[in-house]
């Protein structure tokens, strides 16, 4: 892991000596080069951080960007690619419906399936985000109660970490309907996958008292807040062998952020975003349902003309709206694929500097990080000094804001509740990301601002609310 | 925001055949460069089924659009919403709401159905209302809201009654009359009318429809903004939906729902459910998760625009109503057929009738016919079959029975060569002696 901060350093100082001395033929600095070359220089086999540079030179360069995990990032290549496609359709719409939207949304999901180890293309739809592919798959659970099909009072199971707006989808679509929600307490600080095996086990115990089926188990693959990499086949395997009738991962940080083969995982739903980690433009996620009876009886909420053929087909159409967001997933695999081992290259690298990063941190502020370094994906929960007096969540929005406004970095804060008895308890975390973007600066940036506030004794009741 | 229009002046030193009297309105010129990135040389009078943007408006998207990408986090924090409630305040004004709160953005009208329906479901579902409780919709509603009742209300246990109009329509009365007769099948047998979806153009004042026992009445108004006069609260429905990339030239895509304030309304929800679910369907409607927003953030940009035309949206309205209308005749006049309603009765569409010597006798002929105009003569217009009803006196022209139409529209951007280009290929076929199911598809 030091070998990879070290040759990031490097690599980070031959970007400000590359004026002039390009190693790229395709680079137009090459043409400031005072000796005239013989030969032009080989193409380099992978993407150059001077390209890297340009690809992401829209981001505001004022601020360090460590928070890839909310939003995501798109590359110029990809967004000029998908400009010509908004383009095309504005040319002559009538025509592009009828000619190459289709077309274009099959060719996006065969490369999805691929990707993911599903069997067959049916299986794979497109749909806006992680959002959607929850109100889908529990539009369906509401049904099963409407329609007699579930008793009252059956379950379903979520993560206490479950992201917010899932957690909202399960109380509109499942509690409204009278069924009964379990949630699975997790520890943070974890220290091993088998706190979370237990808990989970538990929960299914819980879930299935007083003659309850267990309709749905909903699991993150990597949390959103705090950030852990779940035990996804494992828990799915416990649920076989419970006999919760149906399992959703819900990957929002899925594709280029953790290993994702449906086939090893073994889930009947399994959702990811392609614009936090896979470079696509907001936005665009893909929603796996394993063929099956029940899985026939998906639907889109947004009903149009080809209700009842398949959600995936559902999905390609639903009503006038801009769908170059999900057209773009074969420029996005060119570019993922100029890097060094495609996308588990970036995976690696971006795992291996996320962590680098977080121990950088920790050991800058005494703090330590929120999971051992394997449960960790891109993301990485680092404790902030206990002097900072984070109390609260409130706490952690206001702190966010002045991070970005006074010191331009931009970093979602955790806030955790301490436990009975704890002393000078960490209540703080930061969940910082690493994409092929970020540089070292960006960590020190944060890493410095961090060490002046505790320097000025600064606490979050000194910010106004 | 405000995209600097680099072309303010320019359009002095380009040749005009008329002097310009003042530069306070936007010119022919300048209108041509809006709308410059529509394909050249293809007549599209399409402008009903996806609409039109204009460069400028274009412009001021992407501005937005790079706004979020350079920093997406200070944009969801400090922008966002202040963007969309930018936005819902011209649209309030616009058609005349009370409220921003009955005022919300959705993808589209499809979205919007979905939305009232899922709740009509629900109302099913949870015993709110009686199985067989009925829902009234035209025949000829957009075919996915017919879906999204049958996904909604049929599988709630919900029956539906389709109300048959007369087409070509004649007048107000017919269609009053059918309604009337429909109204009294849905609610036999001690049922209740719990919804009423019909459009703008069949839309009276809904305080009529209450009085025939209708509880809700939702406005299916696709095509009406930057169309007809949008004024909700003279119009009295529950709900009334506009797509506002049809006529009101936003990006691709964004409409609005109005919701009359009322309790029924505030149990209306968006199905994408997210951190805003319970805080009111505008405020759910305004984050749905990670997306791109921009095309409902544009609104404010729109108004700049349509404001260069003289008479703002409505001198932009009469003036595509009064060029349709003047089209319609012509080709009706040319090919010797008829048009398919009353001037009265069409905003900025119209339907004219095809010559029947086409042999337009099918829904496969209707997509042959416009596939061949839009591949060999670069004519883009939807055609539909128009089956005749038993018994119903069908309209002739000197060959036969006219049973193909073609829906005509103007937008700013047409021209009247856009209308003689279809009106001589038209021509051109009949002259060819070719029929529907004999014409060659590229």
């Amino acid at each position: 892991m030091a070998s990879s901060l070290r040759t990031h350093t490097q690599t980070n100082s031959n970007t400000s000596a590359m004026n002039g001395t390009s190693a790229s033929a395709s680079d137009p600095k090459s043409q400031l080069s005072k000796k005239p070359r013989l030969h032009a220089p080989p193409q380099p086999l992978f993407i150059t951080p001077s390209d890297v540079l340009f690809e992401f030179s829209h981001h505001l360069p004022s601020i360090a960007r460590i928070n890839n995990g909310s939003f995501g990032c798109c590359p110029s290549s990809v967004l000029s690619a998908q400009q010509q496609l908004q383009l095309q359709w504005l040319q002559q719409p009538d025509h592009f419906y009828f000619n190459q939207l289709q077309t274009r949304i099959l060719q996006s999901r065969n490369i999805i399936k691929d990707m993911i180890n599903a069997d067959h293309v049916d299986e794979v739809s497109i749909v806006d985000n992680a959002t959607t592919s929850a109100a889908i798959v529990l539009q369906q659970i509401a049904w099963g109660f409407a329609e007699g099909r579930f008793r009252p009072g059956d379950a379903a199971v979520m993560l206490h970490y479950a992201y917010g707006a899932v957690k909202k989808s399960v109380e509109a679509y499942v509690t409204r309907a009278g069924g009964y929600v379990i949630e699975v307490p997790l520890p943070f600080p974890v220290n091993s996958v088998d706190e979370i095996v237990q808990e989970f086990r538990e929960a299914l115990e819980r879930g299935k008292q007083n003659g309850r089926r267990v309709r749905l188990a909903v699991i993150d693959h990597v949390t959103s807040m705090p950030s852990v990499v779940i035990p996804v086949k494992e828990l799915v395997r416990i649920c076989r062998e419970e006999g919760v009738d149906r399992v959703f991962v819900d990957a929002a940080h899925g594709i280029g952020c953790v290993d994702v083969d449906m086939k090893q995982i073994g889930a009947d739903f399994y959702t990811s975003n392609l614009h936090k980690w896979f470079f696509c433009p907001p936005s665009v996620a893909f929603l796996y349902c394993r063929r099956s009876t029940e899985s026939s009886d998906l639907h889109h909420p947004v009903v149009s003309h080809e209700y009842g053929n398949g959600l995936a087909i559902e999905s390609a159409w639903i009503g006038t709206r801009d769908y170059s967001a999900q057209l773009v997933v074969p420029k996005v695999l060119e570019f993922i694929n100029r890097f060094e081992g495609g996308i588990d290259g970036i995976k690696k690298r971006n795992h291996e500097a996320v962590v680098d990063m977080g121990e950088m941190l920790v050991k800058a502020w005494g703090t330590h990080l929120g999971c051992p370094p394997e449960m960790c994906s891109s993301m990485v929960m680092v404790g902030l000094p206990a002097c900072l007096g984070i109390s609260s969540d409130q706490d952690t929005l206001k702190l966010r804001t002045y991070l970005r406004d006074k010191f331009g970095v931009e970093v979602p804060i955790y806030y955790r509740a301490p436990k009975d008895g704890e002393v000078g308890p960490v209540t703080g975390y930061a969940r910082i990301s690493y994409q092929v973007y970020n540089k070292v600066d960006d960590y020190y940036k944060f890493r410095d601002a961090i060490i002046q506030l505790v320097h000025n004794a600064f606490t979050c009741a000194s910010l106004p609310t | 925001m405000e995209h600097e229009d680099p072309r303010n002046g320019e359009s002095t030193h380009r040749s005009s055949k008329k002097p310009k009297i003042s530069s306070k309105f936007i010119s022919e010129p300048e209108i041509r460069d809006e709308f410059s990135h529509h394909q050249p040389h293809v007549a599209r009078i399409n402008n009903g089924s996806f609409g039109s943007c204009p460069g400028s408006v274009l412009a001021a998207q992407r501005q937005w659009q790079l706004q979020f990408l350079r920093q997406p986090d200070a944009f969801y924090f400090n922008t966002l919403r202040k963007g969309i409630t930018a936005s819902w305040k011209i649209i309030m004004d616009l058609i005349n709401a009370d409220h921003v709160d009955e005022v919300s953005l959705v993808d589209n009208v499809t979205t919007a159905a979905a939305i009232v329906l899922q709740q009509i479901g629900r109302s099913f579902a949870e015993g709110k209302f009686q199985k067989n409780d009925t829902v009234l919709m035209l025949h000829c509603v957009f075919q996915a809201v017919k879906k999204s009742i049958q996904a909604y209300v049929t599988r709630a246990g919900g029956s539906v009654i389709e109300v048959r109009l007369p087409f070509p329509v004649n007048s107000e009365e017919e269609i009053i009359s059918e309604l009337k007769k429909s109204i009294e099948k849905g609610k036999s047998n001690g049922r209740k009318i719990r919804l009423a979806i019909i459009d703008h153009i069949t839309s009276m004042p809904s305080v009529v429809f209450r009085a025939e026992g209708i509880e809700q009445v939702l406005v299916d108004a696709a095509h009406s903004i930057g169309s007809v006069k949008v004024d909700v609260k003279e119009v009295g429905a529950d709900f009334y939906v506009s797509n506002l990339h049809k006529w009101f030239f936003c990006p691709p895509s964004v409409a609005f729902l109005y919701c009359k304030k009322t309790n029924l309304s505030s149990a209306l929800h968006h199905p994408v459910v997210s951190h805003e679910y319970g805080n009111g369907l505008h405020i759910e409607s305004a984050w749905i998760g990670t997306r791109d927003y921009s095309s409902q953030l544009v609104v404010p940009a729109v108004l700049e625009f349509v404001n260069r035309f003289e008479g703002g949206i409505d001198g932009i309205m009469k003036r595509n109503h009064d060029e349709v209308v003047k089209m319609g005749k012509m080709l009706a006049e040319s090919w010797g057929t008829n048009l398919g309603s009353p001037p009265k009765m069409c905003a900025g569409m119209m339907m004219v009738g095809l010559p029947s010597r086409l042999c337009l006798n099918s829904d496969e002929d209707a997509v042959r016919l416009r596939s061949h105009l839009r591949d060999c003569y670069e004519v883009e217009v939807p055609i539909f079959y128009q089956v005749l009803k038993d018994g119903e006196e069908g309209v002739r022209d000197k060959d036969g029975f006219i049973t193909g139409y073609a829906r005509i529209s103007h937008q700013v951007y047409n021209t009247m060569e856009d209308y003689e280009k279809f009106r001589d290929a038209i021509n051109q076929l009949v002259e060819d002696g070719k029929t529907c199911k004999i014409l060659w598809i590229e």
